[in-house]
């Protein structure tokens, strides 16, 4: 094993101590500086606080994405070049997760799109307020959920503007 | 030709608005003014305010968010007032026709009296269509 | 023009357009007199919904919508599009196109920072550094127009490669031109380190300390100057980045002026790069064949735009189609930092230091200012705060 390969074996083995290896369920060495794994919702916040410890401290963004009857919300940590990404999935129909933004402060905008665009909800964050959508925007459209085609979304918007 | 209208001709002032583009239009509409093009030879003023303007010049495709403030600033321009559409998003909705947030075109907000095609629409195309916007105001 | 006592709160549109009128802000200032208390962000003008737009086009088609996220640093989203799609096929670029690919992002940066300093110029009132240095500017246009067939928005890197080869003539073209831009930087090098105008509006101007950079997540130029070094074409190298030699440019000074600095060093170090990438340009094809399905895959991509940190994500499904695109543009990633370090400042110091991160214009625009005593609000124009800083400058 190369000496890169070793130490993101380390970096797993160390999480999975720390936070339970029942909490990660799915773990891929994709390549070099390439890490990604799924945890339980329940672990999220020990799995960030560990990680961010560990100099995980730069949060490069957080990409949700609709898996049709569930929600994955994945967060892309990164420590010189070395990007770890953590995915956690969420119902749809309850799809609330706490914040990160007391560990890492820079995650403040993500969250804020990821609600906006997604509508999921992290509890504990300052202000999940509109970032993207325009002021009129219905309540309730979630764009980027799969169930609404583009087409959709355009007649929906202008029902209400 | 009457005063006004010379001074219109002679002197076209100029409002830049961006109603939701990716900027390649912005940055070639400015460097429409750098040394290289040189638009003030043709006597055109990149003004601030509505009010002083005579051309609208529109870059983007109108996004939700912009299109009642497009539509406030046209109005707001004094008579005679002519609008231009730079660039092929502000002519159609380009290359962002599937995307929901937006109107696809200046010409869905306002009227429009020249449109300037290109992705992103280049400075002696900018130039070339000003200058065809003078020539309409002359003929008028 | 002095900031009236009665009202001192005020809306303010930031960008290079015009707008004229009060509509939701992008920006909310809490002020206390001439200083600054509170900042809060809000985006949305120019929100188009291309994500998902790129859920509904092929791999190929989405390259186009792709490049015109932002016309200033598109081939940074190109680059970092066709190497997503790289990696989730599992294939390499052969290495004529990662040289090739590396040039034109070398030359992408150069064009980027002198579009900078020209803007950053224009804003303390420098109109002649705006008009020298877009029309140096122009020296790089005219290459990438020359290699690729368009001023912005090129159309070069491809899945696989780069669509066209870089011909012995524009070979040539490209060195007589670095060695011009090499002078002009030099210049201007030079010429703000003594600038005394420029150096009082920058020098101790929005100042962002390391350890806020590095909590609130700030990338690129904003980052590197406040002493960090964090550069993803040696931390996550891509292209030819790896067997390019260059220097990380960093400056300790935590203000707008070190910000400066980076700039036009890393123009520097650009030029030498495409010198270096020149020379040792490996011969051989410049693209391979692609499938147009995409295996089932999770890939990630990143390139240092000239903004910084630029990343990609694709979710592939064995289909032509993506079935989530993500992109996170520098930009956003600054907005935080800027929200800080705006603090504390002067209401003259917004425009500067909102031009010190160099804020694509597409993401941002609108401005809000609230007196935190009065709770009053007005709009200004974009040019009545430019003519207002320029003012309040002068009289110190």
């Amino acid at each position: 094993m190369s000496p890169a390969q070793e130490n993101q074996v380390n970096i797993i083995e160390g999480l999975k101590e720390r936070i339970g290896g029942g909490n990660v369920l799915e773990t891929r060495i994709a390549r070099v500086r390439r890490i990604f794994l799924t945890v339980k919702v329940e672990a999220l916040k020990a799995a960030v606080n560990h990680l961010a410890a560990q100099g995980f401290k730069h949060i490069t963004t957080i990409s949700g994405i609709d898996l049709g009857d569930s929600i994955g919300v994945v967060y892309h940590l990164d420590r010189e070049g070395l990007q770890l990404s953590v995915k956690v999935v969420v119902p749809e129909n309850n799809p609330v997760l706490p914040t990160i933004t007391d560990i890492i402060p820079g995650a403040v905008l993500y969250e804020r799109e990821v609600h906006d665009l997604l509508g999921v909800v992290f509890e504990g964050h300052p202000d999940l307020s509109r970032l993207v959508l325009p002021e009129k925007w219905p309540d309730g459209l979630y764009p980027l959920r799969k169930k609404h085609s583009v087409e959709d979304i355009k007649r929906m918007v202008n029902e209400v503007a | 030709m009457g005063l006004v209208k010379w001074a219109r001709v002679k002197s076209p002032w100029v409002l830049h608005i961006n109603t939701g583009a990716c900027n390649a239009c912005d940055i070639e509409v400015l460097a429409a003014l750098t040394p290289r093009f040189d638009i003030e030879r043709f006597g055109v003023l990149l003004k601030g305010s509505p009010r002083h303007a005579d051309v609208l010049v529109v870059t983007g495709t109108v996004t939700r968010q912009v299109k009642e403030r497009l539509v406030r600033v046209y109005e707001q321009m004094p008579e005679p007032k002519f609008a231009v559409a730079v660039g092929g998003c502000a002519c159609t909705a380009g290359v962002f026709h599937a995307c929901y947030n937006v109107y696809g075109g200046v010409d869905k907000a306002i009227p429009v009296d020249a449109y300037i095609p290109g992705c992103p629409a280049k400075p002696e195309a900018i130039l070339d269509g000003v200058v065809k916007l003078l020539a309409k105001l002359k003929g008028d | 023009m002095k900031l009236p006592e009665s009202e001192t709160t005020f809306q303010i549109p930031i960008g290079p357009q015009h707008p004229a009128l009060a509509e939701s802000e992008n920006f909310t200032f809490t002020v206390d007199g001439e200083t600054v208390v509170d900042v809060k962000a809000r985006l949305g003008y120019v929100h188009r919904g291309i994500e998902k737009a790129l859920e509904n086009g092929t791999y190929i088609q989405n390259l186009y919508l792709i490049e015109r996220i932002c016309g200033i640093c598109s081939h940074a989203h190109t680059l970092c599009y066709s190497q997503n799609i790289d990696e989730a096929l599992g294939i390499e670029a052969p290495p004529r196109a990662r040289f090739i690919r590396t040039i034109v992002a070398e030359l992408g940066r150069v064009h980027s920072h002198y579009l900078w300093l020209g803007l950053a110029g224009h804003e303390i009132g420098f109109d002649t550094l705006f008009m020298y240095t877009w029309r140096d500017r122009e020296v790089v246009m005219d290459l990438q127009e020359l290699i690729t067939g368009n001023r912005v928005n090129f159309a070069l890197f491809t899945i696989g490669g780069v669509r066209r080869d870089i011909t012995p003539y524009a070979i040539e073209q490209v060195r007589k031109g670095v060695k011009t831009l090499e002078e002009r930087i030099q210049y201007y090098k030079k010429m703000c380190a003594k600038e005394v105008t420029l150096l009082k509006r920058t020098v101790g101007v929005g100042v962002l300390k390391p350890s806020q950079a590095i909590n609130l997540c700030a990338v690129g130029p904003l980052l590197r100057a406040s002493g960090v070094k964090r550069d993803i074409r040696k931390d996550d190298p891509h292209a030819a980045y790896d067997e390019v030699p260059f220097n990380v440019i960093t400056y300790d000074g935590c203000d707008v002026a070190s910000r400066l600095f980076v700039r036009v060093d890393e123009v520097v170090e650009s030029l030498n790069i495409i010198r270096y990438a020149l020379e040792h340009l490996p011969d051989g094809p410049i693209r391979v064949k692609v499938p147009r399905r995409v295996p089932t895959h999770e890939t990630i991509s990143r390139v240092e735009a000239p903004r910084g940190e630029l990343f990609h994500y694709v979710k592939s499904n064995g289909t032509d189609k993506p079935e989530r695109y993500k992109v996170r543009t520098p930009t956003l990633a600054n907005i935080p930092s800027v929200c800080e370090m705006l603090k504390g400042g002067y209401v003259a110091d917004i425009p500067i230091t909102l031009a010190s991160i160099d804020p694509c214009f597409c993401c941002t625009d609108r401005v809000a200012i609230v007196d935190a005593v009065k709770g009053k609000k007005r709009v200004w124009t974009w040019e009545q705060l430019s003519r207002y800083s320029e003012k309040w400058h002068g009289r110190r």
